[in-house]
């Protein structure tokens, strides 16, 4: 892995590379179908652990212990009447569920999960240097899909869940991009797989030889990743930073006049956003799908699994922010305290 | 209204409102700078309805004004038609009446508490009081039969007995609930999340609430001690030992200490009836035939949403001349649009559930002509003909 790769694309498998496997990479593993049935999956873990600590049961009817009700709920809606209101800006409002779904969909595809040719491997899709600055990218450009999405709908509470979106991008923007050069600087790429590639040698090197460093480093790195999961807590618009979508407020904001196909599409969206989220919280701070005698997609399922799982137990603990007091919180704490990391982050790869 | 500022609509059908009311909505950005209330949607002629049927008929009526007050209804027009008539119920009814006014003041309050943490997105504590709330709703189903509607209270007593068999597992079910309600005044208070949403949001002086004459819990989170049960006892309240609870807070905290710090009193009030209970009748005869004489009687009782006053009016048939009810959310309304004012769009549920808004039983209908200042009512062949009327169309 020498640092002359920067400008090399790798595709897939970086050696013997046939347009088939790229395919199949794409399409079906670890690509599209992998990410797609991944998601609900995702779902299901939500609902049933959020249910079980409010004290419900949560889906149990369809398939075991009710693990195929997302997937219920997605044909469920396929098949809903698709209403388009006549005060929409119809082309804006019929093409931004695609792009809420297709973004973080595309995101996905730089996160190291499972090589195809060899078991032991790991290895994206598609993967080159600064694709962390591009899923970065992708998931800005999706909230401009979903402002897009609430302002086109014609409908004011569409309007007020926008702009609220959009509000709550000045909150959380800044620490998520803060924290996620923090691996970026030790690992000195700005490549996920590099980055996965970083932690795994420098915990090896821990393992073999025990320094304070490596303590030091894994505080920072926490604290880092602490931050993280707060943003991402926003960018997924989930309790308590779902005041964008705040169903007694404004009645589900940007959302309040999809239905049928194209509510599907952004439900579907939502959960890819989530694997998304749980997926560069692994890459960038718990050493991607990398783990002793699994392959890497078992290990990259029980990790994003356990993010998931950490996610939705925050999601119900809170009760719901209004913006005010999140850009304020944001500012007074996430932002002072994102910059501080990355400070000790800097000090400490100039001394390892 | 300056280019800046616009309109929002929230009603008559909107999540954060339960039953059809509208409310115009000015905001600033994301200030509410003016609100315009607009009630009466809900008519159900329930007061014209009781007067062609006779007393013990319009105790079902009275008991469907509303869900979660039914008993509370039932008590002031039981109460109000005793007092017409002259009829003296026995002390152990009254106790049996005391005992169900207050196990529907914990239920509500609870209900309550619940409604508003989801109002301001913290739906765990939702489920959890409402899984709570169980315990009561219980207690009230093993009494009276029925989860809601208990008919209980009739003219003369009550319907059903209690058995002294029964008492030690209530008082079990009593003690859980006051440990329960006790855990909520902990988190309610604790609880930054909470507390970033319920310190002086919605708040209203004590001076101001005197002038727009607020009732209930409403009033008494400004510092208005008017709690009927203690400023004008009625049925045992004289007798009983329990606390005026006030808090001077006047914002949504205030709402919610109010409320559990009164289910912690309701549960004591419980306790101290099963504890003291007289053997007796529960009830004297009242026939359907019975006429009242002439007369008239104002029972005031104080339900769990503030004060509620039943009127009646008796001609010397076996029906009333005229009832009329006053549900206290009508007079919670002056209070409530003045505690909207300046605050967040993101305050506005929590807000509009502080006064334990109940819409339908509040609604009445009246006839007002602006350019003449003249208001009427019509009487029931004029109504007849209307609907006749509308239905030819």
């Amino acid at each position: 892995m020498g640092r002359g790769a920067a400008t090399q694309i790798r595709i897939g498998v970086v050696q013997e590379m046939s347009l088939i496997t790229t395919l199949i990479a794409a399409l079906v593993f670890p690509g599209l179908s992998f990410i797609l049935t991944y998601s609900l999956y995702a779902q299901w873990i939500k609902r049933k652990a959020a249910a079980r600590l409010q004290n419900r049961i949560g889906p149990l009817h369809t398939g075991w212990q009710g693990i195929l009700q997302p997937l219920a709920d997605f044909i469920k809606l396929l098949v809903k009447e698709d209403i388009t209101p006549a005060e929409a800006n119809k082309p804006v409002f019929n093409a931004a569920p695609l792009f809420i779904f297709a973004l973080p969909l595309a995101a996905t595809f730089l996160i190291p999960i499972q090589s195809i040719t060899n078991l032991w491997a790991w290895d994206a899709v598609a993967s080159f240097e600064g694709d962390l600055i591009m899923v970065l990218f992708l998931m800005s450009i999706t909230v401009l899909a979903i402002f897009l999405a609430g302002w086109s709908s014609g409908n004011l509470f569409g309007a007020v869940g926008a702009t609220r979106v959009a509000f709550m991008m000045l909150a959380y923007e800044i620490p998520l991009g803060l924290v996620a050069i923090g691996p970026a600087i030790l690992a000195r790429s700005l490549s996920i797989s590099r980055i996965v590639d970083w932690q795994v040698a420098s915990f090896n090197a821990f393992l073999t030889a025990p320094n304070i460093w490596g303590i030091v480093t894994a505080m920072v790195l926490f604290i880092g990743a602490v931050i993280y999961t707060v943003c991402l807590l926003a960018e997924l618009e989930m309790k308590p930073f779902d005041m964008s979508e705040a169903e007694t407020e404004i009645v589900h904001g940007w959302q309040v006049e999809y239905s049928g196909k194209k509510l599907a599409l952004l439900n579907v969206g939502h959960d890819v956003k989530m694997v998304l989220a749980a997926a560069l919280l692994t890459s960038l701070f718990l050493g991607g799908p990398a783990g002793p005698v699994l392959p890497p997609v078992v290990w990259f399922i029980v990790k994003t699994t356990f993010c998931v799982f950490i996610i939705s137990n925050l999601s119900v603990l809170f009760a719901r922010f209004r913006i005010d007091q999140l850009i304020s919180g944001a500012w007074r704490y996430l932002v002072p305290l994102a910059v501080l990391q990355v400070m000790a982050v800097v000090a400490i790869s100039g001394v390892i | 209204m300056s280019d800046r500022q616009f309109v929002i609509p929230i009603g008559p059908q909107h999540p954060a409102l339960k039953e059809p009311t509208s409310f115009y909505f000015t905001v600033d950005g994301e200030v509410v700078v003016d609100v315009e209330p607009r009630i009466g949607y809900n008519h159900r002629g329930i007061e014209k309805a009781m007067e062609v049927r006779n007393y013990i008929q319009n105790l079902y009526i009275t008991e469907r004004v509303c869900g979660i007050c039914s008993n509370a209804h039932q008590t002031a027009y039981t109460g109000a038609v005793e007092e017409a008539g002259g009829i003296e119920i026995p002390e152990r009814a009254k106790y049996i009446r005391v005992l169900f006014h207050e196990l529907e003041r914990i239920h509500s309050h609870l209900l309550w508490v619940g409604v508003a943490a989801h109002e301001i997105g913290f739906d765990t504590m939702f489920y959890y009081v409402w899984r709570d709330r169980e315990l009561v709703m219980d207690l009230l189903e093993e009494i009276s039969g029925n989860r809601v509607n208990y008919a209980i209270p009739t003219v003369g007593g009550v319907r059903r007995d209690i058995s002294k068999d029964n008492f030690p597992r209530w008082h079990k079910v009593l003690d859980a609930l006051a440990e329960r309600t006790n855990y909520y005044i902990k988190v309610a208070s604790t609880e930054q999340t909470i507390l970033d949403r319920a310190i002086g949001v919605g708040y209203l002086s004590k001076e101001d609430m005197i002038r727009l004459s607020g009732v209930g819990p409403n009033a008494r989170c400004s510092g208005v001690p008017c709690d009927t049960r203690k400023t004008a006892p009625y049925l045992l309240y004289d007798e009983i030992p329990f606390e005026h609870i006030y808090v001077d807070n006047g914002d949504v905290l205030g709402q919610v200490l109010v409320r559990v710090l009164e289910t912690l009193e309701a549960v004591k009030i419980c306790k101290w009836v099963l504890d003291n209970i007289p053997e007796g009748e529960i009830a004297v005869k009242f026939n359907p035939m019975q006429k009242l004489p002439e007369g008239e009687a104002v029972y005031i009782v104080e339900a769990q949403r503030g004060e509620l006053i039943h009127y009646t009016i008796s001609d010397g048939r076996n029906m009333p001349y005229r009832h009329k009810i006053r549900a206290p959310t009508l007079g919670n309304i002056p209070s409530l649009v003045e505690r909207l004012k300046g605050g967040y769009i993101a305050d506005i549920p929590i807000t509009l559930a502080g006064i334990d808004p109940c819409f339908s039983c509040t609604d009445r209908m009246v006839f007002y002509d602006e350019g003449k200042d003249r208001s009427w009512v019509w009487d029931e062949e004029q109504l007849r003909r209307y609907g006749l009327e509308w239905y030819k169309k």
